[in-house]
């Protein structure tokens, strides 16, 4: 974890093991300012196709957010002022600069922007985590998933004649993430085998030796040996 | 003499906003339920609910596809300040919003007298669970429709319908749980000095933070500890009915554990204990969580009234804590 990045010092999420952590390493030397062309486009993307989102944050227009892809050496900061809105790439954000910060692999996190996946579920199952002014994030959050995101069709519907080409590279994409995202969790089975299977040994001999705890605390109590 | 068909039960879904309206709808929802974007209902989360355009909006794509739009006024108005709630009231039948829920009885009053056409809903917020109040609804106000508190068995739900026709009932089937003083829950109120029942909000964000630990997540509320979990162990909502408590070193739940209700697998029963409606509790999830819900629960009715057994569909990855109950309906704690 990148100094700066949380309040705590704890680390909030471990990166799953997957095609972008791969990507996130490949990215380790690439400048942030090489790749803020693209979040600026983003933004205008949003603000032409999406202006209710800013309209829904206007109540924390000087709020800055920080979005963390745990498993990018990037963090994007998002400050929802609807006149002066900003969506800006960075190494990583000095906590006192922001009021909130959320983490999560940079897969959920776009799938949590397009509605795919709920994120009171992604947060009860602590695969997303936040710091800082909650009401913020819920904000944010309420006005992300009431927009309707669909990255492919928002970016395509800018391209004019490109937008065909755009869709299918992009499918092709999203299918090779797929197979590559299989590939990786069989891997992943195959060098943890081994830690699971001694996992699962330890188990049951802890299941074993808490039975007969129980059974020898219950002989204790009626006065039997002991 | 052959056992007659009980009517199909309308499923009446939760919208945030717009985008989960849709959702709601396409999914197969009969009816949505939203609220207006302020005080004046019981979700009024920031960046939630609907502006008065998106009322009118919503409402035209839902009659378009045959299905009915439900606007939630269910918070009780200030002492002498009742403008913001009528307004919603008169706002929502300009709209062309198929009913209201209403909570408040001065509010119910003048509903009752300035729309009379409006069809009106008695909310789960004002605790109506036995056939003189309800009586008194219907009979005074014109109330077609009350949703009850999640404190009856399915059994006592069965034996209350015939009691109060033609005033239909609406239950809950899915969501999450409030401890069984629904309307007069004071718990929020005491820790951060806002309530759903008259702010429309449980244990706001704004007094919620979230700090990671070495050991794990602690939530607190208004600088109180409310839980703590450790890693890998799932989470709950940050209300102080959710708290967990130390007790002689044990740390263990007091009002309720972090559990969503979920009767899929009793919707025959209560498809034969004469409810009208079904509805799924969650406007302020996202429209991915709107989605799997209506769908489950459109499988689940369309199954039971086709007379084909219950789809098995697991909703786990969407419930609050991991677990889910049935709640009061079973009572299988007594």
């Amino acid at each position: 974890m990148r100094q700066g990045q949380t309040r705590t010092g704890a680390k909030p999420v471990t990166p799953p093991f997957s095609p972008v952590l791969l990507l996130g390493m490949a990215l380790q030397p690439v400048r942030p300012a090489l790749l803020q062309p693209l979040f600026d486009a983003m933004l205008r993307v949003i603000r032409r196709r999406h202006p209710d989102i800013l309209e829904r944050m206007a109540d924390y227009s000087d709020k800055a957010v920080c979005i963390d892809p745990v498993d990018l050496p990037f963090v994007i900061l998002l400050e929802p002022n609807p006149d002066a809105p900003a969506l800006t790439v960075r190494r990583a954000v000095d906590p006192a600069e922001v009021a909130a910060t959320i983490h999560g692999p940079l897969e959920m996190l776009i799938a949590l922007a397009e509605g795919k996946v709920d994120g009171d579920a992604l947060f009860f199952s602590r695969r997303l985590v936040i710091e800082g002014d909650t009401e913020v994030v819920v904000a944010l959050r309420n006005a992300i998933d009431g927009a309707g995101i669909d990255l492919i069709e928002d970016i395509s519907a800018e391209l004019g004649p490109l937008a065909r080409p755009f869709r299918s590279a992009a499918g092709a994409a999203i299918g090779l993430m797929g197979r590559m995202r299989d590939d990786f969790e069989t891997l992943r089975n195959a060098l943890i085998a081994p830690a699971v299977k001694d996992v699962h040994s330890q188990d049951s001999r802890i299941t074993q030796l808490e039975t007969e705890l129980k059974q020898l605390r219950k002989a204790a109590r009626r006065g039997g040996a002991a | 003499m052959a056992e007659t068909r009980p009517p199909r039960p309308e499923l009446v879904c939760p919208a945030g906003t717009p985008a989960a309206l849709k959702s709601a709808v396409d999914a197969g929802a009969d009816c949505v339920y939203v609220g207006f974007r302020d005080e004046t209902n019981a979700r009024n989360f920031p960046g939630l609910n609907f502006s008065r355009k998106e009322l009118g909006e919503g409402v035209a794509f839902a009659h378009e596809r045959g299905a009915k739009v439900l606007v939630a006024i269910n918070t009780f108005p200030r002492a002498g300040e009742p403008a913001l709630w009528r307004q919603a009231v008169d706002d929502a039948a300009k709209a062309k919003a198929d009913a209201v829920i209403l909570a408040d009885i001065g509010l119910i009053e003048y509903a009752h007298r300035t729309h009379p056409e409006l069809r009106l809903h008695l909310s789960v917020q004002a605790a109506a669970s036995n056939p003189d109040a309800i009586r008194f609804y219907a009979e005074r106000f014109g109330v077609r429709r009350v949703v009850l508190p999640r404190v009856l068995t399915v059994q006592e739900i069965a034996a209350l319908n015939p009691k109060i026709a033609p005033v239909e009932t609406e239950v809950f089937v899915f969501g999450g749980l409030c401890v069984m003083a629904e309307g007069r829950c004071a718990l929020s109120s005491y820790v951060t000095g806002q309530s759903p029942n008259m702010n429309g909000v449980c244990s706001p964000a704004g007094d919620v933070r979230y700090t990671e630990t070495p050991q794990g997540i602690t939530s607190e509320l208004s600088g109180f500890t409310i839980n703590k979990f450790a890693h890998n162990e799932p989470a709950g909502y940050p209300t102080l009915c959710k708290g967990r408590f130390l007790a002689n070193d044990k740390a263990s739940y007091l009002f309720e554990e972090p559990t969503s209700l979920n009767t899929l697998s009793m919707l025959p029963d209560l498809i034969k204990a004469g409810v009208t409606a079904f509805k799924i509790e969650g406007r302020q999830r996202g429209r991915a969580y709107v989605a799997a819900v209506v769908q489950a629960f459109r499988q689940g009715v369309d199954a039971v009234m086709a007379g084909r057994p219950l789809p098995d569909i697991d909703l786990d990855r969407i419930t609050e804590g991991g677990k889910q109950t049935t709640g009061a309906y079973e009572k299988a704690w007594r």
